[in-house]
């Protein structure tokens, strides 16, 4: 049992995009609906802030600097113990641009928890963070309780 | 065999989809030189390259490793440290996929270490062609070409890579792959035939090895050996690097106050002035030209007897490796007699 009980912080989304734009109005839309929102432009940074920030949902694009690169960087994050359970969210038009790449994304190859296509549909994509962070919350409560026993 | 074809413009993709089947290592550059690295962006991989400083032998008998641990009251812990880490070598010369054959003769074969079976079942192996520069000598050891120890081959084409598969796990990342790949037509097997002529063209060392184990036979009081042993340092540079060098030294850590600890494997060289050293305080290879001559043998001639084949790969890392220029085509010429200051 905590000592004190303070207010229940913000969930934190980590956007991994190379698009400012897309960044900036997600980010935006997300803090409207009560959530902190960290930014990544690239694979390299946003695996960097994964371990900084452990957050509670990813939200990852695939194509940027390179075609491949949130391919890699899913994987590190899924290689790496600290943030093998974080929910990654791939939001990418990977599947529309590329062409003779016609692995469908449904697979979990990738090691997605979900796969959006953009253009993205903001209110989709704000239900599923919900529902990652809220499945989070359970499951760090099971532990806990586990770990209290 | 299956044999295809992948574009090289999908290369990216196919790496992707590799680390599905453990995390993609291949040929990076650091500081000048090449090193195998996990890559975190496909772009870092570089696969025209030379040679890297370490041979893959550091994925299947790392540098230093626990095999087991050791506390009163619990008794022995075998260490699994890394052991289920699944890993995807994408880039592996056909040199240094002869030597992982020559280690899995050693370590999977008759005698096999429990700890190198392992790795080695989680190690994949995705071999590409190169181009020999003036330190190679791997066709004159038989080793620019391999047909086995690999999962895919890649043979550079042009326009794409020439796939040969190996193996079942080598079929698998193909049908993960979907569409990538392509049938092979007429024109891809003579472009194969046409760059397989000219790679044989451009090596520019050769030496005879038929009869060289009779040659170090007749050798063995050669002044070679003792000129050798006054230039070599004893460094063990040339072991460290060599793709087939697999001495080891075992020591227990025992922590300090206490009877608990850990039993350790390193790597170890015959050349050090340790090696031969035993208790008591006899050492059986006291002087360093007894060493380097004992590697030369081991390599050239004692391997022959034991497994019909040198353990020496070609690749020419001890000879960019030595402090003192100690170039191995120059020993094994000079044995041979076929440049002046040859033999006694």
């Amino acid at each position: 049992m905590p000592l004190t009980q303070g207010p229940v912080p913000p969930a934190t989304v980590l956007i991994v995009d190379d698009d400012w734009d897309f960044r900036e109005s997600l980010g935006s839309y997300l803090k409207m609906n009560g959530l902190r929102v960290v930014q990544a432009s690239d694979g390299r940074e946003g695996v960097r802030l994964a371990m900084a920030e452990r957050p509670d949902v990813i939200v990852m694009d695939i194509m940027m600097n390179e075609r491949t690169e949130g391919l890699f960087a899913l994987q590190s994050i899924r290689r790496t113990a600290a943030l093998r359970d974080t929910a990654v969210i791939v939001v990418s038009s990977l599947y529309a641009d590329a062409a003779g790449f016609s692995i469908s994304p449904e697979r979990a190859w990738m090691g997605q928890d979900e796969f959006i296509a953009k253009p993205v549909d903001l209110t989709r994509l704000l239900d599923s963070i919900k529902a990652h962070v809220s499945r989070r919350g359970e499951q760090v409560a099971v532990q806990e309780r586990k770990e209290e026993a | 065999m299956k044999i295809l074809k992948l574009p090289k413009q999908q290369l990216d993709y196919f790496a992707s989809v590799l680390q599905q089947f453990g995390e993609v290592h291949a040929p990076v550059k650091r500081q000048g030189k090449y090193v195998f690295a996990r890559l975190d962006r496909w772009s870092d991989a570089v696969l025209e390259y030379n040679r890297t400083i370490l041979p893959p032998k550091k994925y299947l008998l790392p540098p230093r490793e626990t095999m087991f641990c050791y506390r009163r009251g619990t008794g022995y812990a075998p260490a699994s440290e890394n052991l289920d880490r699944k890993i995807v070598l994408f880039g592996v010369h056909s040199c240094d996929i002869y030597g992982i054959n020559i280690l899995d003769e050693v370590f999977a074969g008759k005698y096999p270490d429990p700890y190198y079976r392992t790795r080695r079942d989680n190690l994949t192996i995705i071999g590409i062609d190169c181009t020999p520069d003036e330190h190679c000598f791997c066709r004159s050891m038989r080793a620019d070409f391999v047909d086995h120890g690999f999962d895919l081959f890649l043979y550079d084409i042009g326009d794409y890579y020439l796939t040969f598969v190996g193996t079942a796990r080598g079929d698998d990342m193909v049908l993960a792959s979907k569409t990538l790949f392509e049938p092979v037509t007429r024109e891809d097997i003579d472009e194969y035939k046409r760059r397989s002529e000219a790679k044989r063209r451009a090596f520019q060392l050769d030496v005879e090895i038929r009869d060289l184990p009779e040659i170090f036979e007749m050798e063995y009081h050669a002044d070679i050996w003792e000129e050798l042993g006054k230039r070599c340092l004893s460094c063990g540079s040339c072991s460290m690097v060599c793709p087939t060098c697999y001495c080891y030294d075992v020591v227990d850590e025992v922590e300090l106050g206490s009877r608990d600890g850990r039993r350790v494997r390193c790597w170890d060289s015959c050349l050090f002035s340790s090696h031969a050293l035993v208790a008591g305080g006899e050492n059986f290879r006291e002087s360093r030209a007894s060493r380097i001559k004992f590697r030369f043998y081991h390599k050239q001639r004692g391997f022959v007897a034991e497994y019909g084949r040198p353990s020496c790969i070609g690749c020419g890392r001890c000879i960019e490796a030595c402090p003192v220029k100690i170039d191995i085509v120059e020993v094994l010429k000079m044995l041979r007699g076929a440049e002046d200051g040859a033999t006694a």
